[in-house]
């Protein structure tokens, strides 16, 4: 996998953790589950190591992705972006190098990661 | 919806050998089958999960959860461990059972996730409390115990 990407999917799991932490509501139904959450600073020490391995490019790329949609990576799923739903390309849907290039998406931008099923 | 829908025997292993909490880890998330850069992300987001809290529940369950960009649906494994592992249990027992639980961020609503996870902690607290889930052998055996608990 390209390593960047790597970063950024690692990032981006990080994120959504963060996110699901902070949301009262899943804190609430979690906490009745037993399931406790605490220590947000370590998860923001993380954050920012991994932030930390980005290039400067894309590392601006990602602040303002993140701060326009909350993601920078879409997952592609049946050839279909996640982030807009629209179909990509076969040339890039069948490329060999798919996860180990850098790949955007046409429509909306984000970068591209094919999950597989 | 119910345990037995979201659990697959390809995804149990009742013989889990690490004795520590990254080991079990490791080897629940081996049970995924995800190609091993999948699994160093997943495995890199349950530490951090972890280190919010522990996902020991007490009563020796244990049900480490995230969501991650690597997996398409809500993908369920389950680890018996017969020793038993120090997993900072709200009750600091040692937990012998472990289910593990990662969602996808998009594709599937984020209820579906919350709904595995009280299902899978209904469950599993259930099964923690019968007698025979140290007994059982095989995969099958836990299944059939699972359908008998009407999980």
């Amino acid at each position: 996998m390209n390593p960047q990407l790597r970063v950024l999917i690692a990032l981006q799991d990080i994120l959504l953790l963060l996110r699901d932490a902070r949301d009262p509501d899943q804190r609430k139904v979690l906490g009745k589950m037993g399931l406790k959450i605490d220590n947000l600073e370590t998860l923001e020490a993380t954050k920012a190591d991994l932030e930390d391995q980005l290039s400067t490019s894309i590392l601006g790329e990602y602040r303002r992705a993140v701060q326009r949609h909350g993601r920078i990576v879409a997952p592609v799923i049946g050839s279909v972006c996640y982030q807009c739903f629209v179909r990509i390309p076969s040339a890039i849907d069948c490329a060999e190098d798919r996860n180990t290039s850098l790949y955007r998406c046409e429509n909306c931008g984000m970068y591209l990661y094919w999950v597989d099923k | 919806m119910k345990l037995s829908e979201i659990i697959t025997p390809e995804r149990i292993n009742l013989n889990l050998k690490s004795a520590n909490r990254d080991g079990v880890l490791e080897e629940l998330v081996k049970l995924l089958h995800l190609d091993t850069h999948a699994r160093e992300t997943v495995l890199r987001t349950l530490c951090a999960r972890e280190e919010l809290g522990s996902t020991g529940i007490g009563k020796g369950v244990a049900i480490p959860h995230c969501r991650s960009l690597v997996v398409s649906e809500v993908t369920v494994a389950v680890g018996r461990s017969k020793k038993g592992v120090s997993f900072k249990s709200i009750d600091k027992r040692k937990a012998f059972l472990f289910f593990l639980i990662v969602a996808p961020p998009v594709g599937a609503p984020p209820g579906d996730y919350l709904i595995a996870l009280g299902t899978v902690a209904q469950a599993a607290r259930l099964l923690a409390m019968d007698k025979r889930i140290k007994k059982i052998r095989d995969v099958r055996q836990f299944m059939k115990l699972v359908e008998e608990l009407g999980q």
